[in-house]
């Protein structure tokens, strides 16, 4: 009998399905548990993240398909794709039957569709790396502000950090509601919401407005291609954006 | 920070904005103790409303020149406000835009105030704030002021990223004639300067290069000598730095002389076996100066021309094509109707189809509609299992070009026609509708000589919005 699974929504629960999907019934459905719509005529079960069983499963695709897969699961289970859930269950499923040649296998569906996920996700993480922009607030801290489509933070984290060492930042996922904060040298990524931020430091707003006209110059008027400049960085992301007003 | 460095910001971007390289590829390096990081792909922080990426702060030390380059917004007879930074000026505005994460780093160019060493020395005051003071870990581009000195250029390359030299007009009389004071040994002997360093700097790290019992080596070991001019008998600099990791770039006008597409890339074929260039970019030339040397004001950009030499250019350099391949006696141009690549098929009709589960990698290239990346997929899959002809999409091949010229498990899918005439017409026609079936059939007869005038160029409008990509910041 198959069933539908519902999980918390952490990837350790995600990999616990996957456990249970190999050890106890098959899986119809996997959905994090507050998505859920209970369906009449398929049974289903709440699962407990199991830590023990999320590691082996863990240890099991790093060593039967490989460290280069179970990266793109990972960033499958990231995204936002409504059907992600199943999409790496049947990419595992296949994964454990081929091994590491999985990844070559270009032309099978369900390797396109994780795939393709996994290049959606890493194609915001590196838009991302550029179009963050923060402001500097009172008391020295930089704060940024992001709208992303899929849960990218904990991506970011490496690289912002080496770059911005010696500052303390945030960046703040308003979406989700939660955070990057850095301190000097520490790092932690939790929910977050503020009640009230501090306000802009002094020079924030000249600097703001050097960027804007640094913005608007370096556009050659002769070569004006507004369609261009949305196919690179389509509009969803402007409402961050400092130079965009 | 106050009104006036405001007011020098709008007057130097404005006179950098015409330069196009705008990327900060090919540096990996990680944050040095202060602020910043160089990342080997480049990263895109913008982009601006003609839709080219904005990744450096690109602009110029000084706009006051001594120099009367006719095609120049800067040139000295030019009537326009002049102004010049401060080195620590200019270190500031770099810092608090990338503290931002506005930028990705600097680009500095200048006009020559005063003389080629002067303005080099306070570029290099500059660069030497931001690296040594600041310890800013960024991208620094740096453009070489013709006639610099060579210990200048040397420092200059030990606080660069890259560094570039335009060589602006692609032939030697058009430089004489647009460009008087600018001789092309002031362009190339820097050009080769800058190759002859990185070799060096290169075979110091090869294996077996190291004297008995000295280091072991690894790509992080900095702490090299380098004989930056070895040619010249000067005496060897010791440095802690390395020179250029990005390698040197150049830039050409395109429209601007009268020179044809192939006398172009066969300069840029040239540029890039000489000196290893890392790039060589196009600039379609925007009228701004009413010069009886140069095409009229009222001429539109060539940007259709400029989008097809960028085809060429990527064939060129990661096709494995040769610049005479694209080219015959009868067409000195590239088509602006197709892209160079199908044509080059066209003309070469004879070797196709090729078989997708056989061919090798040089071969899969030159199939249209096959770019490097799905061909590298279809040989990975080949590894493993026979590639389907329903395959192809999944792997990122453009179908509704390639299926003319390739066979899959020694099938055909084109459809029974194969003559080229066919398949031009079928690629006109899937070119965004612009073309009239009328202007489809008179493409069709053979055509004589296309005797495009380089200053009006036609089919402006046929620029697809993705025509500006190779311009981005990778």
């Amino acid at each position: 009998m198959m069933i539908d699974y519902l999980y918390d929504g952490s990837f350790e629960g995600l990999l616990t399905v996957i456990y249970k999907h190999y050890h106890q019934e098959k899986a119809k459905g996997i959905y994090p548990l507050d998505l859920y719509q209970v369906n009449l005529t398929v049974p289903y079960q709440i699962l407990q993240t199991n830590e023990e069983q999320a590691e082996k499963v863990y240890r099991a695709i790093q060593k039967k398909i490989s460290y280069h897969d179970l990266r793109r699961i990972y960033y499958g289970y990231l995204s936002n794709d409504q059907e992600k859930e199943i999409k790496v269950l049947k990419y595992l499923e296949l994964g454990f039957k081929t091994g590491p040649t999985i990844s070559s296998l270009h032309g099978n569906p369900v390797v396109f569709d994780l795939q393709s996920i996994e290049k959606k996700v890493s194609h915001e993480v590196h838009r991302l790396k550029g179009l963050i922009r923060f402001s500097l607030l009172e008391q020295d801290i930089l704060y940024a502000p992001i709208t992303p489509d899929h849960d990218v933070v904990a991506l970011l984290a490496t690289h912002f950090c080496d770059r911005f060492r010696h500052e303390n930042f945030v960046i703040h996922d308003t979406r989700r509601s939660k955070a990057l904060l850095y301190n000097q040298g520490r790092s932690v990524i939790a929910p977050f919401e503020y009640e009230k931020l501090p306000s802009l430091a002094r020079e924030e707003v000249l600097v703001r407005s050097q960027w804007r006209t640094y913005f608007d110059t370096i556009a050659i008027k002769e070569r004006t291609n507004k369609k261009c400049q949305r196919n690179f960085m389509p509009v969803r992301y402007w409402e961050n954006l400092t130079e965009i007003f | 920070m106050n009104e006036s460095t405001m007011e020098k910001l709008r007057l130097l971007a404005e006179g950098a904005k015409y330069d196009v390289s705008c990327s900060s590829s090919g540096t990996q390096r990680n944050n040095q103790g202060g602020l910043g990081s160089a990342s080997n792909a480049g990263i895109c922080h913008s982009w601006s409303k003609d839709g080219r990426c904005i990744s450096l702060l690109k602009i110029l030390f000084s706009n006051r020149c001594v120099f009367d380059c006719a095609y120049c917004v800067n040139r000295r007879t030019s009537d326009i406000e002049r102004t010049s930074f401060e080195p620590r000026e200019l270190a500031d505005l770099v810092m608090s835009f990338y503290r931002r994460n506005y930028i990705e780093g600097l680009f500095i160019s200048s006009a020559v105030e005063e003389s080629p060493d002067f303005t080099s020395e306070r570029v290099l005051t500059c660069l030497k704030i931001l690296r040594q003071e600041y310890s800013f870990g960024g991208y620094i581009h740096t453009k070489v002021i013709p006639g610099t000195s060579q210990e200048l250029l040397h420092q200059i390359g030990l606080y660069s990223d890259r560094l570039s030299i335009n060589i602006e007009v692609p032939s030697p009389q058009g430089l004489q004639l647009l460009a008087p004071q600018k001789k092309p040994q002031d362009i190339f002997r820097p050009m080769r300067q800058i190759t002859d360093t990185i070799l060096d700097q290169k075979s110091l790290r090869a294996p077996g290069s190291r004297a008995p019992g000295s280091k072991a080596q690894s790509s992080k070991d900095q702490d090299l000598a380098i004989t930056p001019f070895n040619s010249d008998g000067l005496p060897a600099l010791r440095t802690n730095g390395r020179f250029v990791p990005a390698g040197q770039t150049t830039q050409m006008m395109v429209g601007a002389s009268g020179e044809t597409d192939r006398q172009i890339l066969l300069t840029s074929e040239k540029l890039y076996q000489t000196f290893q260039m890392k790039r060589v970019y196009f600039s379609a030339y925007i009228p701004l100066v009413d010069s009886p040397l140069l095409p009229s004001l009222l001429s539109k950009p060539p940007l259709l021309r400029e989008h097809r030499l960028y085809q060429a250019d990527w064939l060129l350099r990661f096709y494995g094509f040769t610049a005479d391949e694209l080219f015959n006696d009868d067409h000195p141009d590239l088509d602006p109707d197709l892209d160079p690549k199908i044509i080059w098929a066209l003309r070469n009709i004879k070797i196709f189809p090729i078989e997708i589960n056989k061919a090798s990698l040089d071969d899969l290239l030159r199939i249209p509609g096959i770019g490097r990346i799905s061909a590298l997929r279809i040989l990975r899959q080949r590894r493993v299992c026979r590639v389907q002809y329903e395959d192809l999409k999944k792997m990122g091949v453009v179908i509704k070009r390639a299926k003319f010229f390739l066979t899959c498990n020694g099938k055909y899918y084109g459809g029974k026609d194969v003559i080229p005439e066919h398949i031009r017409a079928e690629e006109l026609r899937s070119a965004k509708g612009l073309l009239r079936d009328d202007l489809i059939q008179s493409r069709l007869k053979p055509e004589p000589d296309p005797q495009i005038s380089l200053f009006e160029p036609k089919h402006v409008s046929l620029i697809s919005p993705t025509g500006f990509l190779e311009l981005g910041g990778n």
